[in-house]
């Protein structure tokens, strides 16, 4: 349960028994109930239909909560503009979503783009990204067809930043990739993080990618939200659905030293 | 004297009337695009209206031609002079592909590309333009190659009426019991029909992406 | 882009090629409709302006009716071609078919005019409207010279009409309330080429065929004067475009000169000499200019 403690300055989004419920009246999310500190890496870990990436659509306002009040940087999402509040929320997502008929270098600099940076102040931004993500510089006038798997997601997460967003959404980001590129993007993942601080939400339903890169993991079921634990705790915990993810994927301690 | 005699002999009134003709099937087909494309971008926005336009365009698609032109000659100021009428006609014709592709070529494009968009910030107005549009470019251009190709035929149904054009010389070589002055119109329409469909066709590889 | 370039060129061409050929400034297009009086009289347009004038002519016959010419000359396409006045009257003009000869000539031409910048040059000479024929040997026996005095023997005829008459209002109906004539039994309806010879083997006693029909002379039929001027005038007269008057004065004149000289009788041989001899309309007309000009 959450003490009204647990909502203060440091919580960057703050959801206040948010439910989403479609037309057809299936709720796919109840009285969700909780806060994301600053420069942490909130795991919304779950199975599919838990809820966490209708969780995480409803904070850039891709969806609307049908009730209960969200919160992002201490404003309600219905008063934020739309446009603003997704531009300030770097987004990155399992398919990616590349623009095929832009470069690389168009595709990550959008943002900075549609936000009227000046051409060369995009140009020195897009070179920082690549070289931030491990990619070369020469794949900047390739299309993204001409790119493998690991290097498209590369460049999403490298479009996720271009405008240096305070907050990162990520839905499932390596999922598609295969074992060993997904190992090294988590890694990268983590040397990313440990410079930049974002506060960033992760959905994935993979427990060793949430014991991983996770400070905390919230897990979901059937539309919400079961507990939220750092994950020593998860491995430790108790409770009856926790011990049996950690079952389910022969997890070990973890050792982050 | 046959047929190329006969073109030769008479060539710059062939070219007058392939010009005329191209003139009638260009304007129609421009003004097409300029009504047709918002209209298909629009039903992509508010689906309800999906069923009344496409619906519309269809039944007009289904009139015969030669019924649509008749129709058309009491209206005032359209019914006077046949040029108006054939290429109100000819737009009307072109409408259905140009917005049904349209809509097609905007439906088409990837979900996860448009849900990135969107998830980024862009507005709707930059989606369209920045991306939906430019990926639906070669599937339009498709819209527009079948418009262009069955206008130049519908063209020629308009001399009928008196719009000039090609058709002119068939119906004379008709009534004339001529068969080089049929072919004098009917040639150059088939030449102008394939060559609309060849270019639009090069255009639409041209642009389409991957 | 060598694609490009091609296309590019081909358009060129084609630019090229519509400027090839005489000039706009020294070509007349005579057009005309697309049956055998039209196609004589085009013909006699564009002989007379080639003897006459310096001008080439181009000819664009066999046009499909009144509306397709009217057109082609409104958009340039044709400059001059042969209209009737009480057509002009009634399917350009959209009026109704009433005046007379010189009323209905003065409404046309000051309309067209006005409307279209269209000038109607003078009458050929000649009218082709309805006429109402019978056998000639009928004619002369019975003594018959006019519609109202035929009237009374209709009662014992079978006549024979074309649909078009059937149908138009003025056509059989206005005929038979303007002149009280009752048949012995309802008109035949059939084409109106096989109307003259239906008369003539005495199958219908009666027929509305044309006044310049050729076959008219040639069978021996007489067309029963229409006293009450039931039938509107078609007069036969040059439409011309405002513009080739201005530019072309001498178009206008050598026209001009033929006014009049075509009589009903002469445009029934004309007619004759293409439809039932199967000549050649230039011929035919070279021959019938060349004996008009003549002093």
């Amino acid at each position: 349960m959450m003490t009204s403690s647990s909502f203060d300055r440091q919580s960057v989004i703050e959801f206040r028994n948010v439910s989403y419920q479609l037309d057809a009246g299936r709720e796919l999310l109840q009285n969700l109930n909780l806060a994301v500190q600053r420069g942490e890496t909130l795991v919304l870990l779950g199975r599919s239909g838990s809820g966490k990436t209708t969780t995480l659509k409803l904070i850039n306002h891709l969806l609307s909560p049908t009730g209960g009040d969200l919160r992002v940087e201490g404003k309600s999402t219905r008063e934020w503009d739309v446009i603003r509040l997704r531009r300030t929320i770097g987004y990155a997502i399992q398919d990616v979503g590349l623009f095929p008929h832009f470069t690389v270098a168009r595709n990550i600099g959008l943002v900075p783009q549609i936000e009227d940076w000046p051409a060369d102040r995009i140009q020195q931004r897009v070179q920082e990204l690549l070289q931030l993500v491990g990619l070369e510089t020469q794949l900047a006038s390739r299309y993204p067809r001409q790119l493998s798997g690991g290097q498209r997601q590369r460049v999403g997460v490298a479009r996720a930043l271009a405008a240096d967003p305070p907050i990162l959404l990520m839905d499932e980001p390596f999922g598609a990739l295969d074992p060993i590129t997904r190992a090294e993007l988590q890694r990268e993942f983590l040397t990313l993080q440990s410079r930049l601080q974002k506060t960033v939400v992760f959905v994935t339903h993979d427990l060793h990618e949430a014991l991983l890169l996770g400070t905390r993991i919230a897990l979901m079921e059937a539309g919400r939200l079961v507990t939220i634990l750092t994950p020593e705790e998860f491995l430790h915990s108790e409770e009856p659905l926790v011990a049996a993810y950690v079952d389910a994927f022969g997890a070990q301690r973890v050792d982050r030293s | 004297m046959n047929v190329w005699h006969f073109m030769l002999h008479n060539d710059a009134e062939v070219a007058r009337a392939t010009l005329h003709h191209l003139w009638l099937v260009g304007i129609s087909t421009l003004l097409a695009v300029l009504i047709g494309i918002p209209l298909g971008i629009l039903i992509t926005r508010w689906p309800a209206l999906n069923k009344p336009i496409l619906g519309s365009a269809n039944v007009i698609q289904t009139i015969p031609s030669l019924a649509l032109f008749g129709f058309l000659l009491p209206a005032p100021w359209i019914g006077e002079r046949a040029d108006r009428l054939a290429i109100l006609a000819l737009t009307l014709y072109a409408l259905l592909p140009l917005i049904r592709n349209t809509y097609t070529g905007i439906k088409g494009v990837d979900p996860a590309v448009l849900e990135a968009g969107r998830g980024m910030g862009m507005t709707d107005r930059q989606l369209l333009f920045q991306v939906e549009l430019p990926l639906a470019l070669s599937v339009i251009i498709a819209g527009i190659r079948v418009a262009a190709v069955i206008s130049v035929g519908l063209a020629t149904i308009a001399a009928a009426i008196g719009a000039g054009g090609l058709g002119e010389y068939i119906f004379r070589g008709l009534a004339m019991v001529n068969n080089q002055v049929i072919l004098a119109g009917a040639i150059p329409a088939a030449l102008l029909a394939i060559l609309a469909d060849v270019s639009l066709g090069w255009l639409e590889k041209r642009l389409s992406p991957g | 882009m060598s694609h490009l370039r091609r296309l590019s060129i081909l358009l060129c061409l084609v630019g090229l090629l519509s400027a090839c050929g005489p000039s706009r400034e020294n070509r007349i297009v005579v057009g005309s409709k697309n049956f055998t009086e039209q196609l004589v009289l085009g013909e006699i347009i564009a002989q007379e302006i080639e003897a006459k004038t310096h001008l080439t002519v181009e000819r664009r016959f066999y046009l499909a009716g009144s509306y397709i010419c009217h057109q082609a000359i409104l958009a340039g396409r044709i400059d001059i071609y042969p209209e009737y006045t009480g057509t002009a009257l009634t399917a350009i003009l959209k009026q109704p078919p009433k005046g007379t000869q010189e009323q209905v000539y003065g409404r046309v031409k000051a309309e067209y005019a006005e409307r279209f910048h269209l000038a109607v040059g003078q009458p050929f000479g000649f009218n082709d409207t309805f006429a109402i024929e019978i056998r000639g040997e009928d004619a002369r026996r019975l003594g018959l010279k006019t519609i109202s005095q035929a009237a009374a023997y209709t009662p014992q005829w079978r006549p024979g009409f074309g649909y078009e008459f059937m149908e138009r209002p003025d056509g059989y109906k206005g005929l038979a309330a303007t002149y009280g004539l009752r048949f012995a039994g309802s008109p035949r309806i059939m084409d109106l080429g096989l109307l003259a010879r239906a008369l003539k083997d005495k199958q219908i006693d009666l027929a509305a065929g044309n006044t310049t029909d050729g076959l008219i002379p040639a069978l021996d039929l007489f067309v029963l004067q229409d006293d009450r001027h039931y039938f509107p005038p078609y007069e036969a007269v040059p439409i011309i475009r405002q513009k080739i008057v201005e530019q072309h004065p001498e178009v206008k004149q050598a026209l001009d000169e033929l006014a009049g000289k075509i009589s009903d009788r002469e445009m029934q041989q004309l007619n004759y000499a293409v439809d039932g001899q199967h000549r050649d309309v230039t011929e035919v007309v070279r021959e019938f200019l060349q004996k008009k000009n003549q002093p």
